[in-house]
């Protein structure tokens, strides 16, 4: 009896060393958008019942079967961005320029089977939901796919509709997580999100630089809001949840109520999330208010106009970027004198990722011919386009078609931009000290 | 000493042992990953694929097995294209009214009455040849179209329009209408909309006025005297039509990429229908089913329950029986049974897949539905209308 229970205890053990991730649900690997583990949500606590994600979802619909019209004199593509009556215009046109210049190249190279690609631009800023009527405009117009937009709501209603109409949305200018999470099979995201920045920025801060006790001021727009989730969920795993997060509204100029409530719980560091303009007068009226901490920033802060407002106070600020213009990466250095040549200014971050992403669209036009759903198909396979070398990087899309590229961190160094590599993340364990807040 | 000591301790481990298995196990088969319970309800089948005394397997259901009574079957499928009258192959919604259907396509509105299809297109007073959306006033008779270009009333022959630039309608882009007395109720792009048709006054409810986390709506139902909006993004924004007051329905775990529990309420705050009926609130997502009772929500996925995909299009309730329309077929239920109606990928034909409990029975449909897309049902006393990606389908009540 005692030797058989003690072999019964025996076993018991075995089965308690070794168990693995077997016997509590787990049997696939549960990392969506390049998320550690340890940053999954409740996954310290227990697993989920249902992780979403981890498949493409197909577009089982009909129309592959749909021959492409006779006699076309234009191949439509369709645009999408705020190019008129929008705080963020500037982004916009740049985004228009970097689809342009892919089209006017792919024109001079044949178009599609000798017929010119034809942009029908369209601004999504106008009436109350207007990205709706123009994705529908879009259709009507009979374009093959389209590119947009920059703004989250914006993106995210034309999503909506472009599952509706059935016509291939390329994205690459919204960083909202929540774009791709809607398991619509008719969108690739041709930039890396608010995740893998929050998830940079977090390692960068808390990690690399040892801040425990940060700050954050952030827009009352969607791309505040849902930007900083992921930032905040991570640095909440990491034990340092926020100190105080305040808020500002599009076109605010006097942040001075926000930040002396920030300056009484003398913070670490200070993370402000916002566009370009209001940012940089932000980051004066710290300094101005003297507070010295290490501030850290969004992506949109990466432009000339944050440089120019900001002017000296802007040495030293890190943010990330999806967009390095010094990276050596192939094709880059043409793009960029081409793009001067033609538009007379530098490219941003979306004019660069524009760019690759009408030249995936005309790529998958070339391989599937002028049917929508054809196009759909190459465009989210994961195999045409995965790793697809763009001038902004290699496009590495998740089961979601996010895209889960390289991101990079961007200091200000002598008035200009600097960029590196973007911290490995994840690599601290959970804080289990006191951050005295 | 001792040897009482580990007589009294190996007996405790056994039982413990026992106990941390059974648990484990138990959760194991629980969890999405159940690829044990998969693969047991898998053999289930293929054994009684094998096996005599199952339901015959035929087009008209004669033979079916007495167990399935809960659930009603429908067959005699008769299916409808472009090349039978319908303006365009894609459908996106169907209503019955009467003796005529109506039904909704991406080339106008298609009416089949007495054995023929009449199409109405902008040419004869459209807001828009894409119908998304179609409900009858049972006050007026009125039809009501959410188009892909506005609102309109269809009204003794003639149409009468609604857009932004002439009304309150909060947005060109109407996925969802429904009558509910003198209101009419839309979703749309740019938020939901309630027209009282008496004094002919819009109220638009957005994030500005509503629990919405922003202005995207979805889908809209009436049921026990409340308005229920599929909000994009918010779950399930509920209106009391009493009190004038809202409240919501999100998923409870505040995150997109995972459903913590199944049961503890919306599975996914992405909704994209609701309907009401029997005392049950009925949710589709992107994600998976809800059916919420008033107390209790209960969450459907397609690895757990007889749901063809967790890519819900569109759902109607009606008594105690919820019409999915998924993107892999259509699946019917009454929260326990379950029957899902596919089309073979090669042919015309196709089946039933009847779910009662643990049993699973195929009925061979010959002809199936259109198309596995479905997009939008309709159903009345023995009738059936399914709309498809392809077509639309009727189908008749079998038992």
């Amino acid at each position: 009896m005692i030797k058989r229970n003690f072999w019964v205890l025996v076993i018991f053990t075995l089965i308690v060393m070794f168990q693995g991730n077997e016997l509590i649900g787990q049997e696939k690997d549960l990392k969506y958008g390049k998320t550690p583990d340890k940053f999954a949500p409740y996954n310290n606590f227990r697993k989920a019942y249902k992780y979403h994600f981890l498949e493409p979802v197909q577009f089982y619909g009909a129309g592959r079967e749909k021959l492409p019209p006779k006699d076309l004199k234009e191949v439509r593509l369709g645009f999408l961005g705020p190019l008129e009556g929008s705080a963020i215009v500037s982004l916009g046109e740049q985004m228009l320029n970097g689809t342009i210049l892919a089209i006017e190249e792919a024109n001079n190279k044949g178009g599609y089977a000798g017929i010119p690609f034809k942009l029908m631009v369209h601004n999504d800023v106008g009436l109350w939901g207007a990205a709706a009527n123009e994705v529908v405009k879009m259709n009507d117009e009979k374009v093959w796919a389209w590119l947009g937009s920059i703004d989250g709501i914006v993106s995210h209603v034309a999503l909506r509709a472009t599952l509706k109409m059935e016509i291939m949305m390329v994205n690459t200018g919204d960083p909202d997580p929540t774009f791709t999470e809607t398991n619509i099979p008719w969108t690739i995201r041709v930039i890396s999100d608010d995740r893998q920045s929050g998830y940079a920025l977090a390692s960068y801060i808390f990690e690399k630089m040892k801040h425990e006790r940060v700050a954050v001021i952030r827009t009352n727009t969607r791309y505040g809001r849902v930007g900083i989730m992921e930032y905040s969920g991570v640095a909440v795993r990491l034990g340092h949840p926020m100190m105080i997060e305040e808020r500002f509204d599009t076109g605010e100029i006097d942040f001075k109520m926000q930040l002396e409530s920030i300056k009484k719980v003398s913070p670490d560091a200070i993370l402000i999330w916002g566009n370009a303009k209001e940012s940089a007068l932000i980051l004066k009226q710290i300094r101005k208010l003297g507070m010295k901490q290490p501030v850290y920033g969004s992506d949109r802060m990466v432009s000339p106009e944050f440089l120019r407002i900001a002017g000296q106070d802007a040495e030293g600020i890190v943010t990330t970027c999806q967009y390095n213009p010094d990276a050596d990466i192939p094709g880059l250095k043409a793009f960029q004198a081409n793009y001067f040549k033609r538009f007379g200014l530098e490219p941003d971050v979306f004019a660069s990722h524009a760019y690759d992403g009408m030249n995936m669209i005309i790529k998958a036009i070339s391989k599937a011919g002028l049917n929508r759903v054809l196009i759909r198909d190459v465009l989210t396979d994961l195999k045409t386009f995965q790793n697809y070398q763009g001038i902004t990087g290699k496009i590495i899309l998740d089961r979601s078609w996010n895209d889960i590229g390289e991101i990079w961190m961007a200091k200000v160094q002598n008035g200009k931009f600097k960029y590196s590599a973007s911290p490995t993340i994840g690599t601290k364990r959970h804080s289990n000290t006191n951050t005295k807040y | 000493m001792l040897k009482n000591v580990l007589i009294k301790y190996s007996k405790f481990a056994t039982i413990a042992g026992v106990i941390f298995v059974a648990v484990s196990l138990g959760f194991n088969l629980k969890g999405q990953h159940s690829s044990d319970l998969n693969s047991f309800f898998a053999d289930t089948l293929s054994t009684q694929d094998n096996t005599e005394g199952l339901p015959a397997r035929n087009s008209d259901g004669a033979d079916l097995n007495n167990n399935i009574n809960a659930m009603p079957i429908y067959g005699n499928w008769r299916n409808f294209t472009s090349k039978e009258g319908l303006p365009d192959d894609k459908t996106y919604c169907v209503k019955i009214d009467g003796e005529r259907v109506l039904v909704g396509t991406h080339e106008g509105l298609a009416v089949f009455e007495k054995g023929k299809w009449r199409t109405y297109t902008t040419k004869e007073g459209l807001a828009h040849n894409g119908v998304l959306a179609i409900d009858v006033s049972e006050l007026t008779g009125d039809v009501w179209l959410g188009t892909m270009g506005g609102l309109t009333r269809w009204s003794a022959g003639k149409f009468e329009n609604f857009t932004q630039l002439n009304s309150g309608l909060p947005n060109d882009l109407i996925y969802s209408v429904i009558c509910d007395g003198k209101d009419v109720w839309v979703a749309t792009g740019g938020g939901a909309g309630q027209y009282d048709t008496y004094t002919k006054r819009w109220e638009i409810f957005t994030e500005q006025n509503a629990p919405m986390h922003e202005p995207w709506t979805y889908g809209v139902c009436e049921g026990d005297g409340k308005i229920f909006i599929a909000a994009w993004g918010g779950g399930v924004v509920e209106y009391n039509k009493k009190t004038k007051k809202f409240r919501d329905y999100v998923d409870p775990d505040g995150n997109m990429e995972i459903d913590l529990f199944p049961d503890d309420g919306v599975v996914h705050d992405i909704t994209t229908g609701t309907s009401w009926a029997d005392g049950y609130l009925w949710v589709a997502t992107y994600f998976g089913l809800s059916r919420y009772d008033g107390v209790h929500w209960k969450g459907y996925f397609d690895h757990d329950s007889g749901l063809a995909s967790n890519f819900i299009n569109y759902i109607i309730a009606q008594g105690p029986i919820a019409f999915i329309c998924t993107d892999k077929g259509l699946s019917t239920t009454n929260g326990k049974n379950w029957v899902t109606y596919t089309k073979n990928d090669m042919d015309k034909n196709g089946k039933a897949v009847i779910i009662e409990g643990t049993e699973e029975t195929e009925l061979v449909m010959s002809p199936s539905i259109s198309h596995n897309y479905v997009l939008g049902v309709d159903v009345k006393d023995n009738v059936i209308w399914v709309a498809t990606s392809k077509g639309i389908s009727r189908g008749e009540l079998l038992k």
